[in-house]
């Protein structure tokens, strides 16, 4: 083993992980045991922020339930979405490339950009949606979807799913064109029409695919922050209130500063995140394979 | 492939094109708003842009800051990038053809990284920076972004440099090359199409990022484009036509990559992303 080597080919991505990654996660840990009102000062307290979290934290169970729903909804509105406009494609129609293009474009834009231009979509006053709805009559229906409690979470994921449905498109695009194209062919044959020879051979075979990009769009979902720090802030009344948010409003936009609280937050998170990721994994990989 | 009518191909195509007006609807929108000044927009929410006021971009760039926001974040990106691709490309090299000790462990730590929450990390990335005079610099972010795309760049690279035959090593070997100029003059070059995919990702991901920068740059002068926005947003609410241009300014560059290298571009998304999942 040449160290000199070593320290010249992997000392630089060591030192950037370790110094970058791995000691603030640990510090991060450390932390949750104290409070921290500046950075230079800290008082022990033990398990203490982990018991107000559990006893008297109010904000901290809607968060993770949004969290959670955001991450449920999306996978069921994302990649069913996303398969059926694969088949579309699939069938090889007119100007495939040019709405393979377009779709896949939402993903290249920051959460910052898409968070200012779907606060005017939705805006009560002079927003699209709002406006359709008074043309067509349903004028009663119009409501400012960010202000009301009910609608402000559904609202964001619908944001979500517009930036994502295409990327999870062109996966299963990709998938659809490497099935054996004799199988779909031979069952077709076999007088399975389209609907079956969707739903028995191809849903199938793409099951792998889909499971994939489940785990992505779940784990995508538990890390939301910006888009909803940028359009409502966790509002109106902690309706749209993600864990990151509220970690990051504690740490920095709160009346006591304090970074041991959060910090005991962000673990628990990163606890679950951790179980849930590999729960899918687990959940997935026992599916049977179909073989062919 | 299923057998579709001509006619079923023009109904499907027909539907898609709806979809696909819809789906783009808000962008084209935007990039009408961004030509159009405020009191025109509140008079007509859905006006053309006739006349264009081209000079919006010349006012934003030059009254509202975006100059500095736009210099901040290439900055940042660029550099984030470059010092990535120099210490994460020669990382995958190492992994991929030497053997040590705990190899295996070490690479999977990293690797395991990516899907780490960055809302853990940050909380003590804050301290951490502020202590080491870091905070509110455009290094000190620069240093986060390459940490942060480290896993992404080593599987990628790793995977890509395992697949070369071995006889180009040892043709160079032969003909005495080090280890050193033997990377960057022989195997780094061979990489190009890996590289160039983890460069894309990396770049828009860096371009974009917005939790590290609002957290670690609180000053104006080190601002980059999201932050610029978030501020002017908060500033000029009302002002939609203004807020326009520069989400237009801010996402022009990575649209107009894309217009250029597209299925680059997709397929190098994608191949980071499913090699995270």
């Amino acid at each position: 083993m040449p160290w000199g080597l070593a320290a010249v080919f992997l000392g630089p991505t060591v030192f950037l992980y370790l110094a970058f990654t791995v000691y603030p996660l640990l510090r991060t840990f450390y932390n949750s045991l104290f409070v921290l009102p500046t950075v230079n000062v800290q008082k022990f307290v033990g398990l203490e922020n982990f018991r107000q979290i559990f006893r008297t934290d109010h904000v901290i169970w809607p968060a993770v339930q949004h969290s959670l729903t955001w991450s449920v909804c999306s996978s069921l509105l994302e990649i069913p979405l996303a398969f059926l406009l694969a088949l579309g494609l699939y069938a090889r129609v007119p100007g495939e490339r040019i709405f393979r293009l377009a779709w896949f474009a939402p993903m290249l834009l920051s959460y910052v950009v898409v968070g200012p231009i779907w606060l005017w979509i939705y805006n009560y006053d002079w927003g699209p949606i709002d406006a359709a709805l008074r043309v067509i009559g349903l004028g009663g229906w119009a409501q400012p979807w960010l202000g009301n409690l009910s609608t402000a979470l559904p609202a964001l994921i619908v944001v979500t799913t517009w930036m994502f449905v295409g990327f999870n498109m062109v996966v299963f695009l990709a998938a659809l064109h490497s099935l054996p194209a004799e199988v779909i062919e031979a069952a077709y044959i076999d007088g399975a029409g389209w609907w079956r020879t969707v739903g028995s051979i191809m849903v199938p075979l793409v099951w792998p695919t889909a499971a994939a990009l489940t785990v992505l769009c779940v784990i995508g979902k538990m890390k939301q922050f910006a888009l909803v720090y940028v359009m409502t802030q966790g509002g109106p009344l902690w309706s749209t209130e993600t864990v990151a948010t509220y970690v990051i409003k504690r740490a920095f936009r709160w009346q006591t500063v304090d970074l041991g609280y959060p910090s005991a937050v962000a673990t628990l998170w990163f606890l679950a995140t951790l179980a849930v990721t590999l729960i899918l994994v687990q959940l997935f990989q026992r599916r049977p394979q179909h073989e062919f | 492939m299923i057998p579709v009518s001509r006619l079923a191909k023009y109904a499907i195509a027909g539907g898609l094109g709806v979809f696909t007006l819809l789906w783009t609807a808000p962008v084209l929108w935007m990039g009408m708003l961004s030509l159009r000044t405020s009191s025109e927009f509140y008079k007509r929410p859905y006006g053309i842009p006739v006349p264009a006021h081209w000079d919006k971009f010349r006012t934003a760039w030059v009254e509202f800051g975006y100059q500095t926001y736009f210099r901040n974040s290439l900055i940042v990106s660029t550099m984030a990038v470059l010092l990535l691709i120099v210490a994460g490309s020669m990382a995958a090299y190492f992994f991929a053809r030497y053997k040590f000790p705990l190899k295996e462990p070490l690479y999977l730590m990293i690797f395991a990284a990516i899907m780490l929450p960055p809302q853990v990390p940050i909380l003590a990335l804050f301290q951490m920076l502020v202590r080491y005079h870091l905070y509110n610099t455009l290094i000190g972010l620069i240093l986060v972004y390459a940490a942060s795309g480290l896993p992404v760049t080593l599987f990628l690279l790793r995977a890509f440099f395992a697949q070369i035959p071995r006889e180009i090593e040892e043709a160079a070997r032969i003909e005495g090359a080090t280890d050193w100029r033997m990377y960057w003059q022989v195997m780094f070059p061979i990489a190009r199409p890996a590289v160039v995919a983890v460069v894309i990702i990396n770049l828009i991901e860096f371009w974009n990022e917005f939790l590290y920068a609002v957290v670690l740059i609180n000053e104006q002068a080190s601002r980059t484009l999201p932050l610029g926005i978030m501020f002017f947003m908060g500033d000029r609410e009302q002002d939609v036509g203004m807020i326009a241009t520069g989400l237009v300014i801010t996402i022009l560059p990575v649209f107009a990559l894309y217009a250029v290298f597209s299925e680059r571009i997709t397929q190098s998304l994608i191949a980071g992303a499913l090699g995270s999942s």
